[in-house]
């Protein structure tokens, strides 16, 4: 087992370790941010009331290029972390060996679907 | 990963079996698990919004947020919350370890990381807790 996780270790990739780190540790700002968003910014400090995010709330929000920038680089960030990591996980217990190019054409092909599917999403909030 | 290998691999005799998992199997067992109910949770969330868009004025999207206040919907966010909380934590402990920082006392690390996610866990469910309870847990 110890020369599997060698070899596992090689195969994995500078830049993928490294590109896991830094998503990783953006994803913790971007979550907090996103949680904020989603959940306190509209509580009142006043009455404690917390009004339900509604459909104009967030088309308003997103006519600011600051909300769009989170949101599009939160879902990168998460598709690049969570991909990658469904990755790792098929090197840790050596699936697809002789398929590694594949997965990762595959994995890049998902990756940038959903990016996307995500822009796709948001349009109309942003248009709208 | 042929299948003749599952015996192998999590029989009694591998490293996966409970009583054969040392610290730092439990929290690489761990990551790997919150990793991928993070993953499908993810695209659960971007299939839930992309309902959004339908229907005049938003109101498919307000709907949906009526339907996902509900105590039942919070009370599974705060299973996220859980696992959200366990993967970011352990995380940290890895990339404290990738430094070169603590792995000497890497059951010390990871203990410290299970006490603050407990601390933050506890924390998120007071949170959450009226919304979950509405009438206060009666």
């Amino acid at each position: 087992m110890s020369e599997q996780i060698v070899a596992t270790s090689k195969v994995a990739g500078t830049w993928a370790w490294f590109l896991q780190r830094l998503s990783a540790i953006l994803l913790v700002i971007f979550l907090g941010i996103h949680l904020y968003a989603a959940h306190f910014m509209g509580v009142s400090a006043e009455t404690g009331d917390e009004p339900l995010l509604s459909y104009e709330e967030v088309s308003l929000r997103l006519d600011q290029v600051l909300y769009i920038v989170v949101d599009y680089g939160m879902l990168s960030m998460v598709l690049l972390h969570g991909l990658n990591g469904l990755r790792t996980v098929m090197l840790d217990f050596d699936m697809f060996v002789r398929r590694r190019k594949l997965v990762d054409v595959g994995l890049w092909v998902v990756g940038i679907a959903t990016m996307i599917w995500g822009i796709v999403i948001l349009w109309p909030f942003i248009t709208g | 990963m042929k299948v003749s290998s599952f015996k192998w691999l999590f029989g009694r005799n591998s490293e996966f079996w409970p009583t054969n998992m040392k610290t730092g199997m439990w929290a690489w067992v761990g990551h790997r698990l919150t990793g991928l109910v993070l993953v499908a949770y993810v695209f659960l969330h971007l299939a839930f919004i992309s309902t959004a868009s339908i229907g005049e004025g938003g109101s498919s999207f307000d709907a949906l947020m009526e339907t996902t206040s509900k105590p039942l919907f919070v009370a599974m966010d705060f299973l996220l919350v859980i696992v959200v909380i366990y993967h970011a934590m352990n995380g940290f402990r890895v990339v404290l370890f990738d430094l070169g920082v603590g792995i000497r006392r890497q059951k010390l690390v990871f203990l410290a990381a299970m006490a603050v996610s407990a601390v933050l866990i506890v924390g998120g469910l007071l949170a959450i807790w009226h919304l979950v309870f509405p009438n206060g847990g009666a």
